[in-house]
């Protein structure tokens, strides 16, 4: 790696010289100069290639660096191209914004979704995002604060197609994200990745995630090889203890990840779904899991005389998904740990407290620069 | 006598004054007050970005602003003056609950801004043409059976809406829906806006053209058909134009409450008359109230706010003050 910033100094000096202006001009470079110095980075890179070829190994064969102008096809299809290494970004969805804290590139965002200062991360990792111009929600997003921001790179959700072509047509180039479920997370971390120039980076956060789904993974096949009974599991949603997640959702297949059953994946629903008390007692689960965000609390839970015979109520297993950091039953970035801490909880014999620490700890110190077990 | 016309003349003549003059004075602060820091010397010297904002989306929302409070004054001025009803407005006969079904049908089967306005307009359409057929069962061709058929119409779209809200992703959709029900002019950009606008000034003209059989319409009816005016089609003529005008608008914009039924209000109390310069001064108070509105909406606070909040809270202390100012006089 080192070798290479050799090669980019190189071109950045040889570029350097071919400027006949002072310095202030050049920190102001054209794109199209930016782009013929990293065109003479790879020129000579390929040279170098070559003459390397007679060496026995090479260490740093992938070559993470992105070569701008870049063409990304984003999450909507769109494709979007990227003349330089984007130094100003608007990032419109707290999903992508905790992506680029991961990438380590936080201190690129000149503007934020709305109620930033409601998100813990943000307190814990980066606080000055907290005071970033908010550029609205999904709802009601606002595109001419966002233009005003003059970035070079604006991620938006999905939603935002609209807003994103109008900003398209002013020459200001828009990714949209739709990380719905893990497949789609971790193409959406491809993609901001590349559009970032954070490749190595997310590589690194991408065998995190996979460390986890393995160690997930043998863990349902221990608990299987047991022969225990795959916990059934009644996921409590924000709003109502009754709204609850079917079949087609992201939190399903977050209690599967776990080695857990979604009593409600009877309903082949992809949204929210209200549900009865009756219905809650039929399918009488063993466990009831309050998302992170739930507006009432275990106690209460623990306490509605409605659920008085149910079995997680009776053995007392009921239990709220941690909301210190983030909210671990959405596609975040560090969506993985909500897994983790189901399969603790679940399997406490097979995923230990301590491991579970272990794992939170490290993720966070690791792509976030804080101590989960300290804050 | 003569002298209290003159006076009446000359107090219209005031109110038509100034309210075109707070009608383009709202209208170019609307085109400089936003979040994005237009300069207006920036933008003589050509500057890009500058230059593509105000076209892009400054320009056509302060368009829409002045011709849409324009259209839905004029609108309501019409529907009150043929029902000779002080509460009709265009919501009467369905026209915003067609409209929002539509436009949550929008919002769960397609996806865009542009398929979102058209359902809005075909929902609107629909709800319309469905009264109007309900009301041709009426032989008799009472006024009263087309607002019955109208509420009719209106429940009935409203159960259509709740059936939409009820399979929305609340998360997602449904505030989505809550949303375009509120009214905002933040969606608003130059590549929408055309086709809508063109229709609405259209049928604005129609009504110029027409003003005078909807005032005969406003006399009585036995008057009317005296002077040779088919009621019947005449009315179903009027309610179509104006029907359309709001649809144009609302099909952008959501729903704007209020306007449609306070601008000519206040007109008629400011020219104590029901004639062509009322229905013209009912349209620049609409003008000023949703340029006004639009204006509050997008910056009082950080982020934007739908604009039938303003809309009432600036029209309905106007409409009080009119009224207690009437009653003193007399």
């Amino acid at each position: 790696m080192k070798k290479y910033y050799v090669l980019l100094m190189t071109a950045m000096m040889l570029s350097l010289a071919a400027c006949t202006g002072n310095a202030e001009t050049v920190s102001e470079n054209s794109d199209s100069e930016i782009v013929e110095a990293s065109e003479t980075v790879s020129d000579e890179d390929t040279e170098e290639v070559e003459a390397e070829e007679t060496e026995e190994t090479v260490e740093e064969a992938i070559d993470y660096t992105i070569q701008y102008p870049i063409a990304i096809t984003d999450q909507a299809g769109r494709e979007v191209t990227i003349e330089s290494e984007p130094q100003k970004i608007v990032s419109g969805y707290y999903i992508s914004s905790s992506m680029l804290i991961a990438l380590g590139i936080e201190d690129k965002l000149v503007g934020i979704e709305a109620k930033a200062d409601k998100r813990p991360i943000y307190k814990l990792s980066a606080e000055e995002l907290i005071d970033l111009p908010s550029v609205g929600s999904a709802k009601e997003f606002d595109l001419e604060g966002c233009i005003a921001l003059e970035p070079d790179l604006v991620i938006l959700p999905m939603k935002l197609k609209d807003a994103a072509a109008t900003m398209e047509e002013l020459g200001i180039p828009v990714v949209l994200v739709n990380p719905e479920n893990q497949d789609l997370l971790l193409e959406m971390a491809d993609i901001i990745a590349t559009a970032t120039n954070t490749v190595e980076k997310e590589e690194e956060l991408v065998a995190y995630i996979d460390e986890q789904m393995s160690l997930l993974s043998e863990t349902r096949d221990e608990v299987a090889g047991a022969g225990i009974e795959t916990a059934s599991v009644y996921l409590a949603g924000n709003s109502d203890f009754l709204s609850t997640a079917g079949n087609g959702m992201y939190q399903t297949d977050l209690i599967a990840l776990a080695g857990g059953y979604n009593v409600a994946s009877e309903i082949e629903d992809s949204y929210w779904v209200d549900i009865s008390y009756e219905q809650v007692l039929a399918w009488d689960p063993e466990y009831i899991i309050l998302t992170s965000d739930a507006d009432y609390t275990v106690e209460d839970v623990l306490n509605n005389e409605n659920l008085v015979s149910c079995k997680a109520v009776v053995n007392g297993n009921v239990y709220q998904m941690p909301s210190k950091a983030e909210a671990w039953d959405s596609p975040v970035p560090s969506g993985v740990l909500g897994a983790v801490w189901l399969a603790n909880t679940l399997y406490p014999d097979y995923v230990s407290d301590d491991e579970y620490n272990d794992i939170v700890e490290e993720y966070y110190e690791t792509f976030y620069g804080f101590s989960y077990n300290e804050n | 006598m003569k002298h209290s016309t003159v006076s009446v003349t000359t107090k219209t003549n005031i109110a038509f004054i100034s309210g075109a003059a707070v009608m383009l004075a709202l209208f170019f602060l609307s085109l400089f007050v936003g979040k994005y820091p237009l300069v207006l010397s920036r933008i003589l010297a050509g500057d890009s970005m500058q230059v593509k904002v105000f076209l892009t989306l400054r320009l056509s929302r302060a368009v829409v602003g002045l011709i849409g409070g324009f259209a839905l004054g004029i609108a309501g001025f019409v529907y009150q003056t043929i029902f000779h009803n002080a509460l009709a407005s265009p919501d009467i006969i369905g026209v915003s609950s067609g409209a929002s079904a539509g436009a949550a049908a929008g919002i769960l089967f397609f996806q865009g801004a542009t398929m979102i306005t058209v359902c809005a307009f075909g929902g609107a359409i629909i709800a319309v043409v469905f009264a109007l057929l309900l009301s041709t069962l009426d032989k008799s061709g009472r006024k009263s059976t087309v607002i019955l058929a109208g509420i009719a119409v209106h429940s009935l779209a409203q159960t259509v809406l709740m059936c939409f809200k009820l399979v929305a992703d609340p998360e997602k959709q449904l505030a989505s829906i809550e949303y375009w029900i509120m009214g905002s002019l933040n969606g608003i950009n130059s590549h929408i806006i055309g086709g809508n606008i063109a229709v609405c000034l259209v049928c604005l003209v129609a009504l110029f053209v027409l003003h005078r059989q909807s005032i005969l319409l406003a006399t009585e009816e036995t008057e009317a058909k005296m002077l040779g005016v088919n009621i019947f089609r005449m009315r179903l003529l009027l309610l179509i134009f104006s029907t359309i005008t709001v649809s144009c608008i609302v099909s952008m914009t959501g729903l704007i409450s209020f306007i449609g039924l306070l601008a000519p209000h206040s007109a008629r109390k400011i020219t104590g008359n029901n004639h062509l310069s009322t229905m013209i001064l009912g349209g620049i108070v609409g003008s000023c109230l949703l340029l006004g509105a639009d204006i509050l909406a997008r910056s009082v606070a950080a982020t934007e706010l739908p604009v039938s909040i303003f809309t009432s809270i600036l029209g309905a202390p106007f409409l009080i003050i009119l009224i207690f100012r009437g009653r003193q006089k007399l």
